[in-house]
């Protein structure tokens, strides 16, 4: 048994006394606080990946009697979210997917992407929908549930003077304490995170505030309880 | 910045006030008031009102990232990144970046500052709420901790004095655990709010919803106008800094307050990191700092010093203050400097949803919520897994947008159904008082930061106490949720949440009746330095379960009055 089996298994039987972040700093030992000092990213889309992407975009939030996804310039607001608030692996995962979109609808239609019928490309995406839920299921996010997890004991309930909770290793990601974020911290798959970026980038555009949605910027005053009218949209924020 | 108005030139004044936060402005508005010249030293830099809230008017579509975190925005900022704070373009501004001032975590520890004028006045959670009377004697009833040398009734007035200037939003609701204070007009409660408070207060004797009591002016009274202040706007983006000064801070209210007398000199910049003790005199003389830009010391005098510098930061100063008399730290005679930190302990819940009240909405954006104060072990609620109590925090709203991410579907009718008003949702969480505890504290570490002064270790944990109170915040939040009709009710017993979580620091230099056990007078003076007042959070002897600013206030505004009694009397 190692040194982490060790643990894991002291943890355990101790009822999982210890939240996942402080078990992998038990794992890693002492470290000072540090924080991976990211390279300026290199992301960048390819001019027809970027045109995919417009494409895709607008399949999840299409125009409908509002303006849609493309309108409100949603793929290069998540382009700069993917260059400037991911990692590299979770940016190349995202890279595969998007060439993935293309190679599955030259094998189903003969066609790149953008140049099917709406349908086409609904039916494509809906596979790429299940496709993301599969993979999901394959990489739960152990640390997660862990920590989550209502039944277990406080993290940080460690008596005094152990130096079990020293090491810092902080996911850029996700804020959290990790032993390796690379290893550790599963990437979200392709469509799951495109739809996400899509949604977040059209609900917060312009478009989506003001016309999908309704925006007051200084409301003025608050009333709790008001009759919602016949068609009335939902506040922006 | 260097407000040097009708103020004396040179480095001697009637009194220094460290730090500008909450209790540092309310110090300086109080003495200069009161007559004295007061210098205020601030560590960090200026931060104009209104002008340099820099994103407080932008809208959503300003914001290049849309509120997500830059990769290097959450390494930069990693406590606040890991606490689940978010440092994000439209914020980050206001808080200071952890890589610049390191800690050192012996047990984790979540550290957030804001060092700047004003310091975190600017982006608290302004929810403000009286200690009541038992608060003040649970220490000496179930004997964790030490007593409290003050009672209920020796802060009242003062609460009352505070709340007046301040502009506390709130509703008389009349009970003993959580006294009723001078308020104006409370705020609304939505519709699923009100059914929950039917709910609960119908099924469960003893147990109140009550509407948050914010330190925003709903509705700004002259006090408040005549100061610059107006009514809130309701955009709900208080921690950007508000342009309408609605909500209270020092920028807004104490600051402009105190430069109205003349009396006030701010310096930003300097790092005070000693208090210069006279053996002879025993008593204090003036402060040393270190300016933060040009690693320049100097030394400023006074007759009496107010140590506002933010619980820990105050701890640090005076460990650093030694001398002869106080080899240990100032005032350390007791050991109990940088000892007995306290926080509340939060993250444990629960959330649900209501299909009914589909033709129900709202309008405006409320920076505040619905509050459930404390009833464990209260009355004749007595439990057996652990001593004090907690109380929750939550509000309703109907579900937009944000929760299309996790919805099966894309296209037409997906986005569409985006675009309307989704199901009502309610959600609580408990704030969990923490007992005091020798234990945890803090200590000068042998490292140094970047001004040659000593980086600070954290060596807390939240205590065995609160691990029964988080299995009870969790279940009577979800009996409670259940008993008001609400459907698919989720629990939560958050495991990483770190002390420091609830930004709510107390102890380290507590007050007491006893110099043997404790740091601080019944006056918040400091024992064997009579003319050395600490009256932030590092004076808490116990952490009651609601929020800890206004008590710091009311505990100032006390000291203050007190300090310059005793200056006149000639005993400082």
């Amino acid at each position: 048994m190692n040194r982490r089996e060790a643990i894991l298994q002291v943890a355990l039987t101790m009822g999982s006394a210890l939240s996942a972040p402080s078990m992998a700093s038990i794992i890693e030992g002492y470290q000072p606080h540090r924080v991976r000092k990211s390279p300026p990213s290199r992301f960048a889309l390819r001019p027809d990946q970027q045109v995919l992407l417009d494409e895709i975009t607008e399949v999840i939030m299409p125009a409908t009697s509002t303006p849609g996804a493309k309108d409100a310039k949603v793929a290069p607001t998540v382009e700069l979210i993917l260059k400037d608030c991911y990692k590299p692996a979770q940016q190349e995962h995202f890279l595969k997917g998007l060439d993935a979109v293309d190679a599955e609808s030259k094998k189903a239609y003969a066609k790149p992407f953008v140049e099917l019928s709406t349908e086409q490309k609904t039916a494509i995406l809906k596979q790429f929908e299940q496709l993301s839920k599969t993979e999901a299921k394959q990489h739960p996010k152990r640390q997660e549930k862990l920590a989550k997890d209502p039944e277990t004991t406080l993290g940080a309930f460690a008596p005094a003077g152990t130096d079990q909770t020293e090491a810092k290793m902080v996911d850029a990601e996700t804020g959290v304490v990790v032993k390796d974020a690379e290893k550790n911290a599963p990437l979200t798959p392709f469509f799951k995170l495109v739809k996400e970026l899509t949604i977040l980038s059209y609900f917060s555009s312009e478009i989506g505030c003001t016309q999908a949605l309704a925006y007051v910027q200084i409301p003025g005053r608050y009333e709790g309880v008001v009759k919602l009218k016949e068609g009335q949209k939902a506040w922006a924020t | 910045m260097n407000l040097n108005l009708d103020a004396k030139k040179g480095m001697t004044y009637d009194a220094i006030v460290v730090g500008s936060g909450i209790s540092g402005g309310w110090a300086a508005k109080e003495l200069t008031q009161k007559g004295l010249k007061v210098l205020m030293l601030e560590r960090g830099p200026d931060l104009k009102h209104v002008t340099d809230y820099t994103t407080a008017m932008l809208n959503p579509w300003e914001f290049p990232h849309r509120g997500k975190i830059e990769l290097w925005a959450a390494e930069e900022y990693w406590a606040n990144a890991r606490s689940g704070g978010k440092p994000g373009e439209d914020q980050r501004h206001m808080f200071t970046k952890d890589v610049d001032v390191p800690y050192i975590e012996k047990r984790p520890y979540d550290w957030i500052r804001g060092y700047h004028l004003g310091g975190r006045s600017l982006m608290w959670g302004r929810q403000s709420y009286r200690l009541n009377e038992r608060d003040f004697t649970a220490n000496l009833e179930d004997g964790h901790g030490t007593d409290w040398p003050i009672r209920y009734k020796d802060l009242a007035p003062w609460y009352s004095y505070v709340e007046k200037f301040a502009g506390i939003s709130g509703n008389k609701d009349g009970l003993a655990v959580l006294p009723d204070g001078e308020f104006v007009p409370p705020m609304q409660m939505n519709s699923v709010e009100l059914l929950a408070k039917s709910g609960i207060e119908k099924n469960f004797k003893g147990r109140h919803l009550v509407i948050g009591r914010p330190a925003i002016i709903s509705v700004a009274q002259k006090v408040h106008t005549d100061g610059g202040r107006a009514s809130c706007q309701f955009r709900n983006l208080c921690v950007r800094g508000c342009p309408f000064g609605a909500y209270f801070s020092t920028q807004s209210s104490t600051l402009p307050a105190a430069v109205k007398t003349g009396n006030l000199t701010v310096i930003t910049d300097k790092i005070a990191y000693q208090v210069i003790y006279d053996d002879q005199k025993n008593k204090a003389t003036g402060v040393r700092v270190i300016d933060q830009n040009t690693k320049q010391t100097q030394d400023y005098h006074a007759k009496i010093i107010f140590l506002n510098a933010s619980t820990l930061n105050t701890a640090w100063l005076m460990m650093q203050s030694t001398s002869k008399r106080f080899p240990n730290g100032l005032g350390n005679d007791s050991d109990q400097l940088g000892r007995n930190l306290m926080d509340h302990h939060l993250g444990a819940g629960a959330s649900g949803e209501y299909e009914g009240l589909q033709d129900m909405y709202y309008y405006g954006r409320r920076g505040n919520g619905i509050y459930i104060p404390r009833f464990a072990n209260w009355g004749d609620d007595k439990r057996k897994d652990f001593v004090r109590g907690f109380g929750y925090q939550g509000r309703g709203a109907r579900r937009d947008w944000v929760a299309g991410a996790s919805q099966d579907g894309f296209g037409p009718e997906f986005k569409d159904n985006l675009t309307k008003p989704g199901r009502w949702e309610f959600s609580i969480g408990g704030f969990g008082e923490t007992l005091p505890d020798p234990n945890n504290r803090m200590r000068l570490s042998d490292k140094k930061d970047k001004w040659g002064l000593p980086i600070i270790e954290f060596d807390a944990a939240w205590g065995e106490n609160s691990v029964g109170m988080r299995k009870a915040m969790m279940n009577d939040a979800a009996e409670m949720l259940e008993a008001s009709g609400l459907k698919n009710i989720k629990t939560r017993n958050d495991q990483d949440k770190n002390p420091g979580i609830g930004i709510h620091e107390m102890g380290s230099a507590r007050m007491g009746r006893d110099p043997k056990t404790s740091v601080l007078n019944s006056w918040n003076q400091v024992w064997g330095a009579k003319n050395v007042f600490v009256t932030d959070g590092a004076a808490m002897v116990s952490s009651s379960c609601v929020n800890p600013s206004l008590t710091y206030m009311a505990l100032t505004a006390r000291a203050a009055a007190h300090a310059v009694g005793e200056l006149k009397r000639m005993n400082l």
